[in-house]
Parts: C-alpha cells; sequence; structure tokens
C-alpha cells in the first residue's frame, strides 16, 4: 500500500508494524508528530500497545528499559534536549543489553534555541552503545524503523533510526506501507533470553567489580560486530520480502571516480542529483552514503574508498576543537589503508542549525576539493561569513 | 541473548546466578546472641517454688491440662493456695511496674479447682522400700508426704486432730476456705500415696520411740499455743486465746462472745478472729499496737475486715482489763509511737503516757502469735527458743529426723509451710539415697532451688523442665532488663466477692475468684518474664534472617554465619531472655 | 491481649536471603523483609541507587528470591510503569510491581518520575525506606534530613535548617489511591499496609521510616526501638490517606517528648535545649494539622 506520508508517520507506521508493545515518550518538536500518531494507534485499538505519557525524556527511557527488561518490544521517540537528557540512561539500555528502538528527529542544541536539523544530537550519543542508522528518505525511515527491531533484537543493542528534522519530518513523499502478515513474518514477537519473570527470578544490573566489567564491556563490543553481518542478513531478508535494500553504506556512481562525496541523511539526496550533473558533464564524481554510524562500517568504507584520490566528507555537525565527526571517523579508518591508496581527505562542516545545503553549496566543495591540493584544515567551514 | 560469553562464564550482563548466603556476613560480628532463660521474679518470690511463670505460659498456649500437671509437680493444693496464701508472687510480679500485677491467685485457684474435677490420681509406679513418718497433716507435713509419694516413698501421717489439714482446718475460717475444697484436696493428696492416721497425737498416744521403725521422721506439728499478751487480767474469762476461739468456730461450735468483742494482734490470726466474731453478731475493734502498714495479715483480709464493718484501732495495746462483779467489762489501753526498728525491720511500738483510753468489751480475742508445743521430742533435736533448728533441707541435728513449717523458724504462712515440706522431703530424698549409697540428683543447692531466695523446685532437683528453658541462669529478670514496648496495657480482674448482705450473714465463701475465662484473661496478661515464650520477636527483628525455629518446633536456632551481632534480637526480647555476650568468649 | 504476640498474623516465608551486605542492625533489609512477607512472591522490585543497590549483593548475587531490576537514581517510578505495562502487555495482571527507593531517590532525585507515575496513576508501589539522608555515598544531607540534623554536607556549625519534605502530603496531593507511612517497628502495620496496598490498583506509596545507625550515630541494637520511639513522638505517625483526602492513623500516638529520641542519636548531639523546644513545637504543630485532616478530610 502506497501512501503520501511524513517522516514522523513513516516512522510511527514502522513501529506500529513492528508491533511494539510499549511505547513512552515525551513531546519535543519536531518529533512530536510521531508519538501523536502512535498515540493514537493506541487510543483507535489500531495498535495494541501500551502507551504510557512521561513527564520527561529521561522517564521516557527509563519506562521503555523497564519494559524491555521485561520482555516486551518497546519504543520511543525524541530529539535535541530530550536526547541529551535521556544520556544516562541510554548507557544504561546499552549496557543492559536491552533492544530498544528509538527514532531521533535531528535537532540543533540549544542556546539559542534552534529547532532545525543538525545531527550533534544523535552524534553525541555517539558512545553509549547504541546502533545508529542515518535515513536518507521517508520509505527509508519506515523499513529502518522496522529493520531496526528485528536487528536490536538479533544482537541484543537498542538502536537509534534517525531522521532529519523538517526536510524528512515533516515532509511528504509517496511510501510503500508494507502489509502487516509481511511484516509480523519478518518480525515475530520478542522472546527474550533475560527476562524479569516470577518463575525464574533473578537480579540484573547489580554492581560488577572490576573482575568482570571488562568481559561485559567485550562482548557488548563484540556484538555490535556482529551487527555487521547480522544486519546484511537481515536486510537480505527484507529485500526478498519488499525488494528494497539499503547497505550499511552504499555507493552511488563510484566507478572510476576521482572524487567521491561521503555524506548521510537527506544531503545524500541533494548530493545525488549534483553528482549526477557532474557525471552528465565528464567528471569522474561518485558519492558514498553512510547509513550505518555505529557499528562503523570501517572495513566497508576502506574497500570503497581506496585507490580514489580525493575524499569530501559533509558534515551536518561538529566535535568543537576537532572537526566534523563523519570526517574524524572515517580518518581514523582510513589510516590504515596503505599511503599509495589512502585518498586525501577534505572535511567540510555545512548545515548546522538547518542551513539549507543547496546544489550549489555542494558544487562549490567538489571544485573547493578538485581544486586543493590538500585541505587547508581539518575542518572546512562552507558557506559562513568569515 | 544469542551468544554464550566464552570470557570466562561471565555473561553479558550483570545477571544473577546465586543468592548472597555466600557471603558469610556472621564474621562481622564482634558479640553474639544467646538464649538464655531467666527466673521470673514470681517465681522467686513463691516460697512454695511453683514455677508459676512455666503454668502461665502453658495456659496462654491453650495447654491446660499441663498447665495443672506443672502445677502440681510443686503445689500439692492449689485449689487451697489459691485461696488462703498471701501470694508473695503477686507483690514481686514485674507487671506491678507496668500497670497491675498479674492476679495470680485467681489463676492458681482456677486451676486448682479444675484439678479437684480430675480423676483421682494414682500412686507412682515406682516404690522405693522406704517409709517415712510425718507428724502433723498440716500444710508442711501434707507436703512433705505428697513430695515422697511422688518420689516413690511411702509416708505416714500422725496427726493429732479428727481431720487432716492441720492449721487449714483448724485456724482458717471457713469463709476463706470451704471445708469441701480442703477435704478434697486432701483427699487427692491421700490418693498420691499417702497414709494419715488422725486423732493419733505423737507423745501421748504413739511415743517418740515407736517412730524409730521409720526410716526419717518429719516434725511439722505446728505452732498451737497461743501466745500471751501481758496484759493485767489476761486470765480473766471473757479474755480467750483467738486461735482456741477458731478451732471451736471452725469445728462448728458457736461460743457466747457477747455483743462487744475486742481482738488484740494484727497477723491474720487477728483478722480471723475478728471476722469470725463479726458473723457471730459481735460489733469488733481491733487494737494493733503499730499502724496500718505494719500489719503483717494479708492485705485484702483488712480489706475485707474493714469492708464488714470491724473497726481498727492502731498504735494501741491493751493493758488492763476492768471487770464489774468478777465479768469482763472493759480494757483500758494505752497508746504507742513508733521508735527505731526492730530485728524484724519494723519500727518497735514505744508505750506513752498520753491518750489512755478504755474500752467497753465483752471478750477480748488475744491473736498476737502461736508458740510450739514440742514436748514430745527427745532432747538430742537441738532446739532454739521453743523452735527446731533446721539446715537448708530440713534436716535437725539428729540425722533421721527433719523439721519444717511452724516448728522452725520459718516464716507462717501456708506458702512457707508447704515450701518447708517440699524442701523436707527433698532432704529425706538425699539422706535416704545417701544411706543407700545411690548417687544424689543434685548436690548443689543452685541445681534445685528456684531464684536466690532457696526455695525448692521439684523440676530442677528431677532435671525435667518440661517447659525446655534454653542454658537457663538462676538469676531473677528485673523489670529494666525487659522490653516492655511489646507490652499493652490490661487491666487486672478484681476477684468476685459474695454481696455485702450474703457476706455476714454465715461463714459462705466471701472471695468467689474468677470465672476460668477471665482467669485465662489473667493468664494472658502474663508477661513470662524471663523466659522465651516463643513470641518469635527475635526472628521477625532480625535484619539478617540469622534467626530461624527449630527443627523440632520448640526454641529458635541463630545462625551465625549470618548473624552480624547487631543486637537487635536481644533488644527486642520482651523477656530479657536473651543477651549478647563478646564473640569469642 | 497484654501481650502482642504477632507472630501469628506474619507469613512465614521468607523473600530475603541472608548474607545481604546491609550493615548491622540497618532498617532497610528489615523493612523490605516485612513488605514481601506481605507482598508475597509474585512481585518483582525495581531498585534505583541506594543502599539496597548494595545490600542486595554484587553481581553474581542477589539477596531477593524475587525478580530484581537494578536502575539509575531517578527512574525508579519510570522504570516501574514500564515493567508494569510490559506485564499487561502479556496479560499478566497479578504480579506485583515495586519500585523500592531511599529518601534520596525518593524526595530528590526522583520526585520528578514518581510525580509522573503517580500522576498516571501507574499501578505500581512505590515505596521509599527513608534513612534521612544520603547514606550509601557517606551520609549527606537530603530533603529527607530532618531539620538540625548533622551529615557531612550540612556540618555541625551548619546542621540542616529546613524542615524535612513532607513527602506523605506531595503523594497524597496526587489523588492517587492510597499513600501511608509505615514502621519497622510495627511489623503487623506495615505488612497489613502493604497487603492493603497489594489489593489496590492504581499507585499506591509506603513511606516507611528505616533507622541507620552508621548514618544516625546510634547503636546497632537501637534501630527498632528508635523506629518506635519516632512513632510515640509522633515525629513519623503512621498514617494512611486514601484517594488523597481521607487521612487515618494506624497506631496510637502517645505523643512522648521528643527530647529522648533527639538526645540517644549522635547526628543530633549538637542541639541545644532551644533547638529541641523547637522540634518539639514543629512536631506539636504538625500533629495538629494532621489531626485535622483525620477530622476533615483534605
Amino acid at each position: 500500500m502506497k501512501k503520501v506520508i511524513e517522516g514522523n508517520h513513516a516512522v510511527s507506521w514502522g513501529a506500529k508494524l513492528a508491533r511494539v508493545e510499549v511505547i513512552s515518550a515525551y513531546p519535543i518538536t519536531p518529533q512530536t508528530q510521531i508519538v501523536e500518531r502512535l498515540s493514537e494507534m493506541c487510543a483507535d485499538g489500531s495498535l495494541d500497545a501500551r502507551y504510557i505519557s512521561v513527564e520527561s525524556e529521561h522517564s521516557a527511557m527509563a519506562a521503555c528499559i523497564g519494559a524491555s527488561a521485561a520482555g516486551v518490544r518497546t519504543f520511543t521517540a525524541t530529539s535535541s534536549q530530550g536526547l541529551a537528557l535521556m544520556h544516562e540512561l541510554l548507557h544504561w539500555a546499552a549496557l543492559g543489553r536491552h533492544p530498544v528502538v528509538m527514532a531521533d528527529v535531528n535537532r540543533a542544541l540549544g542556546p539559542g534555541w534552534n529547532i532545525w536539523t543538525d545531527q550533534n544530537d544523535s552524534l553525541s550519543q555517539r558512545d553509549t552503545g547504541w546502533i545508529q542508522f542515518y535515513c536518507e528518505t521517508n520509505q527509508e525511515v519506515l523499513d529502518t524503523t522496522i529493520l531496526g527491531f528485528k536487528l536490536a533484537e538479533a544482537v541484543d543493542l537498542p538502536v537509534m533510526v534517525v531522521l532529519d528534522a523538517f526536510f524528512l519530518s515533516h515532509t511528504a513523499e509517496p511510501v510503500d506501507i508494507p502489509d502487516q502478515e509481511l511484516v509480523d513474518g519478518f518480525l515475530p514477537r520478542r522472546e527474550a533470553r533475560y527476562k524479569l519473570d516470577v518463575e525464574d527470578p533473578h537480579a540484573f544490573g547489580a554492581l560488577v567489580r572490576p573482575d568482570a566489567y571488562m568481559e561485559m564491556r567485550l562482548q557488548q563490543q563484540e556484538a555490535m560486530e556482529r551487527a555487521h553481518d547480522a544486519f546484511d542478513e537481515i536486510e537480505s531478508e527484507w529485500e526478498a520480502l519488499t525488494g528494497r535494500r539499503y547497505g550499511a553504506i552504499e555507493g552511488y556512481r563510484t566507478e572510476g571516480a576521482e572524487l567521491l562525496l561521503v555524506t548521510s541523511s537527506t544531503i545524500t539526496s541533494t548530493a545525488r542529483e549534483v553528482v549526477d550533473a557532474r557525471r552528465d558533464a565528464g567528471e569522474a564524481v561518485g558519492l558514498v552514503k553512510v547509513k550505518m554510524f555505529r557499528p562503523f562500517p570501517t572495513e566497508r568504507l576502506r574497500r570503497l574508498l581506496s585507490g580514489v584520490s580525493r575524499v569530501a566528507v559533509l558534515d551536518r555537525n561538529i566535535s568543537p576543537g576537532h572537526g566534523g565527526i563523519f570526517a574524524e571517523e572515517l580518518r581514523s579508518a582510513l589510516y590504515d589503508v596503505p599511503p599509495d591508496d589512502r585518498p586525501t581527505l577534505f572535511g567540510y562542516v555545512v548545515g548546522l542549525g538547518g542551513r539549507d545545503v543547496t546544489p550549489t553549496v555542494i558544487g562549490e566543495i567538489i571544485d573547493g576539493t578538485r581544486a586543493a591540493e590538500r585541505p587547508e584544515r581539518e575542518d572546512l567551514w562552507v558557506g559562513v561569513a568569515p | 541473548m544469542a551468544e554464550v560469553g566464552p570470557h570466562g562464564g561471565i555473561p553479558p550482563i550483570s545477571v544473577s546466578s546465586t543468592s548472597t548466603r555466600v557471603n558469610r556476613t556472621g564474621s562481622w560480628k564482634y558479640i553474639r546472641p544467646v538464649y538464655q532463660d531467666r527466673v521470673a521474679p514470681c517465681n522467686a518470690g513463691c516460697p512454695v517454688g511453683i514455677d508459676i511463670e512455666g503454668y502461665m505460659n502453658l495456659l496462654r498456649e491453650g495447654r491446660d491440662d499441663e498447665a495443672m500437671d506443672l502445677l502440681l509437680r510443686e503445689n500439692p493444693m492449689p485449689a487451697v493456695t489459691g485461696r488462703v496464701c498471701d501470694h508473695p508472687c503477686e507483690t514481686h510480679c514485674n507487671r506491678r511496674f507496668f500497670d497491675e500485677p498479674v492476679s495470680i491467685h485467681a489463676v492458681e485457684r482456677m486451676l486448682g479447682d479444675r484439678i479437684l474435677e480430675r480423676d483421682l490420681p494414682t500412686p507412682v509406679a515406682t516404690q522405693r522400700k522406704e517409709r517415712i513418718a510425718v507428724v502433723g497433716s498440716g500444710p508442711a507435713g501434707l507436703a512433705c508426704g505428697y513430695h515422697l509419694a511422688r518420689l516413690g516413698y511411702r509416708a505416714v501421717v500422725y496427726e493429732a486432730a479428727p481431720e487432716a489439714g492441720g492449721m487449714l482446718r483448724l485456724g482458717i475460717p471457713e469463709y476463706r476456705l470451704p471445708r469441701e475444697i480442703l477435704d478434697a484436696q486432701i483427699e487427692r493428696i491421700r490418693a498420691e500415696g499417702i497414709e494419715i492416721r488422725c486423732g493419733v497425737r505423737v507423745g501421748p498416744d504413739v511415743p517418740w520411740g515407736e517412730l524409730a521403725r521409720y526410716d526419717a521422721v518429719f516434725v511439722a506439728s505446728g505452732a498451737h499455743q497461743g501466745r500471751a499478751t501481758g496484759m493485767e487480767g489476761e486470765e480473766s474469762d471473757g479474755v480467750r486465746s483467738g486461735l482456741h476461739f477458731l478451732k471451736e468456730v471452725n469445728a462448728g461450735g458457736r461460743p457466747d462472745i457477747g455483743r462487744r468483742v475486742v481482738v488484740v494482734g494484727g497477723g491474720n490470726t487477728a483478722i480471723d478472729c475478728a471476722r469470725t466474731a463479726r458473723r457471730l453478731g459481735a460489733e469488733v475493734l481491733l487494737l494493733y499496737r503499730r499502724t496500718r502498714a505494719e500489719m503483717p495479715a494479708i492485705d485484702e483480709e483488712i480489706l475485707e475486715a474493714e469492708r464488714e464493718g470491724i473497726e481498727f484501732e492502731f498504735l494501741a495495746a491493751p493493758n488492763t482489763v476492768a471487770k464489774l462483779n468478777g465479768r469482763l467489762r472493759g480494757v483500758e489501753c494505752i497508746r504507742m509511737v513508733l521508735g527505731e526498728p526492730d530485728d524484724s525491720g519494723r519500727r518497735r511500738p514505744v508505750p506513752t503516757e498520753e491518750g489512755q483510753f478504755t474500752v467497753i468489751v465483752d471478750t477480748i480475742l488475744t491473736a498476737i502469735g502461736e508458740i510450739t508445743d514440742l514436748g514430745f521430742l527427745p532432747p538430742d533435736v537441738h532446739q532454739d527458743r521453743w523452735q527446731i533448728v533446721v539446715d537448708e533441707l530440713g534436716a535437725t541435728s539428729t540425722p533421721v529426723v527433719f523439721a519444717g513449717g511452724d516448728v522452725t523458724d520459718s516464716e507462717r504462712t501456708v506458702a512457707h509451710a508447704l515450701g518447708d515440706g517440699k524442701r523436707a522431703a527433698l532432704g529425706i530424698d538425699r539422706f535416704l539415697r545417701s544411706a543407700a549409697g545411690e548417687p544424689i540428683p543434685a548436690v548443689d543447692p543452685e541445681r534445685y532451688c528456684l531464684g536466690p531466695e532457696g526455695n525448692i523446685s521439684m523440676t530442677r532437683w528431677r532435671d525435667d523442665d518440661p517447659l525446655r528453658r534454653n542454658s537457663p541462669v538462676n538469676e531473677v529478670v528485673e523489670f529494666e532488663d525487659m522490653n516492655q514496648d511489646h507490652f499493652q496495657h490490661a487491666d487486672r480482674h478484681p476477684d468476685h466477692h459474695l454481696s455485702d448482705a450474703r457476706t455476714l450473714a454465715g461463714f459462705d465463701e466471701v472471695n468467689q475468684g474468677l470465672g476460668r475465662d477471665e482467669a485465662t484473661e489473667e493468664a494472658l496478661r502474663c508477661m513470662n518474664c524471663g523466659v522465651c515464650n516463643q513470641c518469635e520477636l527475635c526472628l521477625i527483628f532480625c535484619p539478617d534472617m540469622a534467626v530461624s525455629r527449630s527443627e523440632d518446633g520448640w526454641g529458635f536456632v541463630i545462625d551465625m554465619d549470618y548473624c552480624k551481632g547487631c543486637g537487635v534480637c536481644a533488644a527486642e526480647c520482651p523477656r530479657g531472655a536473651m543477651v549478647m555476650t563478646r564473640e569469642g568468649l | 491481649m497484654s501481650q502482642v504476640m504477632i507472630k501469628d498474623s506474619i507469613p512465614r516465608e521468607e523473600h530475603l536471603a541472608s548474607g545481604h551486605l546491609a550493615c548491622p542492625g540497618c532498617a532497610a533489609p528489615l523493612a523490605m523483609k516485612m513488605a514481601l512477607k506481605a507482598l508475597g512472591d509474585d512481585t518483582m522490585v525495581v531498585l534505583p541507587a541506594c543502599c539496597w543497590s548494595i545490600i542486595a549483593g554484587p553481581w553474581p548475587q542477589s539477596s531477593l528470591k524475587v525478580p530484581l531490576y537494578h536502575t539509575a537514581f531517578e527512574t525508579g517510578a519510570a522504570v516501574g510503569s514500564g515493567v508494569k505495562a510490559a506485564l499487561e502487555m502479556r496479560g499478566n495482571k497479578e504480579t506485583t510491581v515495586m519500585a523500592w527507593a531511599g529518601d534520596g531517590g525518593t524526595f530528590d532525585i526522583g520526585l520528578q518520575a514518581l510525580s509522573g507515575a503517580a500522576e498516571r496513576n501507574e499501578d505500581i508501589i512505590y515505596c521509599c525506606y527513608d534513612n534521612e539522608a544520603y547514606m550509601n555515598t557517606g551520609i549527606q544531607r537530603s530533603s529527607g534530613t530532618p531539620w538540625g540534623a548533622w551529615t557531612t554536607t550540612s556540618p555541625r556549625e551548619h546542621p540542616k535548617s529546613r524542615p524535612k519534605k513532607d513527602i506523605l502530603s506531595i503523594m497524597a496531593a496526587h489523588r492517587i489511591p492510597y499513600a501511608a507511612t509505615a514502621s519497622v517497628a510495627h511489623p503487623v502495620d506495615l505488612m497489613e499496609k502493604m497487603t492493603k496496598a497489594k489489593g489496590i490498583r492504581g499507585t499506591r506509596f509506603m513511606h516507611i521510616l528505616a533507622p541507620c545507625p552508621p548514618g544516625w550515630k546510634t547503636e546497632s541494637d537501637e534501630t527498632i526501638d528508635l523506629a518506635r520511639m519516632a512513632v510515640r513522638t509522633r515525629i513519623f505517625p503512621l498514617m494512611e490517606v486514601e484517594d488523597g483526602s481521607r487521612w487515618r492513623f494506624t497506631v496510637e500516638h502517645p505523643g512522648d517528648s521528643v527530647e529522648p529520641y533527639i538526645r540517644r542519636q549522635g547526628r543530633f548531639r549538637h542541639l541545644t535545649d532551644e533547638d529541641i523546644s523547637f522540634i518539639q513545637a514543629e512536631v506539636d504543630a504538625r500533629w495538629e494539622v494532621l489531626e485535622r485532616r483525620v477530622q476533615y478530610g483534605t
């Protein structure tokens, strides 16, 4: 069934089709529509779930953790300050190995108040132990929400589905909404291996001393590593059912490219247009879209980028005092590529606080990258008043 | 979760697989709790040596028959003592600091009366060959015979009077001790295997030498001679020994005592005389040379005498009788003041010159004490001031002769007489076993005494406490040692009494005691001082689940692997039946 | 009956194991022991950071024989809400979910989540065992600390200058179906309240005073006695409030002088006679307020 829906509602549909059992959420722009629609679905009976209207994002995550610990499928959504408030419990969910799925509508942090898109909220949670997916279209948002549950429950790690404020959240696109039966077959009801159970009582989360803490951390890391292959398998299964596949990373017109753009989220769509135009003009320009940020697809990126002359990373985020976060991660990933094959990496900081990243901006980035011998600095701020 | 961690078996998350019992937290402690039962003050205060606390505990648990059996271990005549004992147990009762003492006498009386409803007892199976002669069938003699019988001996009691009971029958008026109660009680004692020969006076009827064929003799012939007041004209007609007066009335006589009677004295005999005279229709004035506070009579008896209209003149003593035409008409009295304390600790009354007064009187009953008549005894039984000298187990200076009750310097109460009888039974048992070359149960008095006052406990002597006390120590528990927060106030049940109209109309029993339910409620007021009554507060309040019930359902076990020595159990024990001791000692 | 023989009204089964790591004489395990005796084994416990995080034992141990979820400091009520929602979604409406938090996790950092859960009338029992300071971290002042008390963050020269937060009134003001105070010195009252709470649907709040020998500077064997004195002095009245409006005292409060209670605790050692008179006056005034509430409702 095709419907023209906004990105936020694509999330709602994804959660509904996943038959999420407990939703706990708190309103924040521009996420609010996700949970509004879910609360309506709970109210009208189209979704059999408990909707808990908590008093804060912190409690939203806490309630999800509690419900997940009791063995059910749980979901929440937030943005920006709300995600920041949850921070403590993001660790708790991940170390407790609770497969919570959360949508984060990327929004800048204040002050001053800014409700527009910016990846700093989700990237600030890089080290909390959550799998992170960045989405380009509303279809991808819906599919990733469903895939997210499947992956989360396969490796017992929480998954964050990230979409851009307004560019996706409030933009209507045609979306193929799969049948419930199809999703049910793909994603059966959650059966937790560990859960609160009066028939088999255990304590969860008790003090762990130094003699065991590292082993538990290592197993978290191993689960992250398994997520690479697990996601491939899950996508294959989904592809067989729907014909759609996204990949942890996607190469677009990379063949013979001398310059590859590296993008995430909706900037990718704009960049595709620019790449098409430049290819039509005969330029050897391509594109790599990074969908999975955690676990970081290091090997895949190395394979795709080795031997390419130049790489331009577009970061709608900044790690103050360092640089764009995708760029820095990529720099680190490419360090082990032999020097002869190692591309020169240009890190561009763009579009913070919702500033438009237009084809013109991307064109300037391509031109600048091609023109320069080496980047003048690690973080190249584009389109800002000097 | 899919993975099984190869990492030393450590799971992927912090999930428990064992209880905290792996932590032997008992190693933290430096002091440890111990269950240690002590002696309840009622028990320590009972000259009979009754395990009062024990039968109260059994009653609380609804084990009434066991309560009666426990009572009978120590007391041959609870239906009697429940009525006439001055119950020092109640003056010792810790509950007096909380609200009012438990009405122990009423509970004992209820049990005693229920015992009388039981089938007659049969003599114990084990019979020893030794025979013991008992002189006198008062409470001391009967108690001695009773306990000897229960120890397997044969006792023959010689009684001068036509019926057994001694002073219980001769001295105590019927309105305090109905004769059917006394008769039934004695019948039961007899049924334990005691022979009582009445109307036989040792000396005139049975020469002392005839008692030599017995293996031991217990002398408990009592004190029956009224002591002279020393007033001028004491020998006059109309001046009588109060005890003789009581004996006459108690035997059914109704002597003419006139309209106005003066009783001299402040003890129970004096009060008995006064109340008896009142029932014969007289107006009665009681003269006592000290004050009300020093009166040795039982307080309730004094109160009842007052209720019955008996007048009291304190700090007064008769000096001279006044006669008219040879007939008693009055008595001149002098006033006393209280001087320095005498040997008994009471302040000595000293005559004064002022305030003399005269009372018109038809009969004077003197009741200032009785003395013994021990003319039948051979001189080798050592006496001191008309009293037989005995050791702590009733033995006299003559090996086979034991004595107790009013013939010794024992306090002259029924309770002390019963205690003395038991004491001598135990002494005789020890003596005869020793003579037969048998092992003696308990040599150390600490082992057979209940409390520091030397009351004899047959249970301790036989070492078969059915209440299974926890490592008992012979130390009385003080009220301060108890946790009174676990008790609630509950009024003491006052005894029921005959209506005023019926009281003076005859010799019906005045004090009607308590009903069975009321008496049982009184038993529930007992705080079981010093003795674990399984209340479980130690278990309930243990923060470490270290206290559990014993497997056999009686008592508790403390798991020292987990007891941290916090002391909450001992602090919360309502009864002071737990102590904290140094770890490792 | 003149003797309190409570053993027959207390279930025998223990849901708490020995070897837990509470200090000697700690009231916190006692409170849990009594609470779980009333609730039984069809119970799950949510435990935010507090002394009990230690008492429950380190991995791989648990001192509880029922499921237990350790969680972050401020999340007791929210995690409890989630657990309950999950159970209901899987068709289990019977299992009792109990959040068990200290005064810090209740009066301070967890109050927002607690208020949220109470306002939503989540079907959980929230128990605060109140030892009147952050004891697990070493006796720091909380808003449950009483006026005048020394803590390591309210030193003797500047003891706490504000009264203890009135958490019962705060919770009653949410109009939850049941809110009550309880004491380890009154096990039957505590268990009756827990049993009553178990039979009610919606948010139930229990506030249990838990004397702390190291934090109060008292001997380990005084725990029960102090808890009892707190009730007798009316410093910690035992009450229950139904639907936020029907207030009731559940035991007798003789109104003993507060002085012996205060003087027995080292944390109050610096208080003058005037200070104690002030505490007495506060307790008396508070008592009048409570009596009016009992009489007229709120």
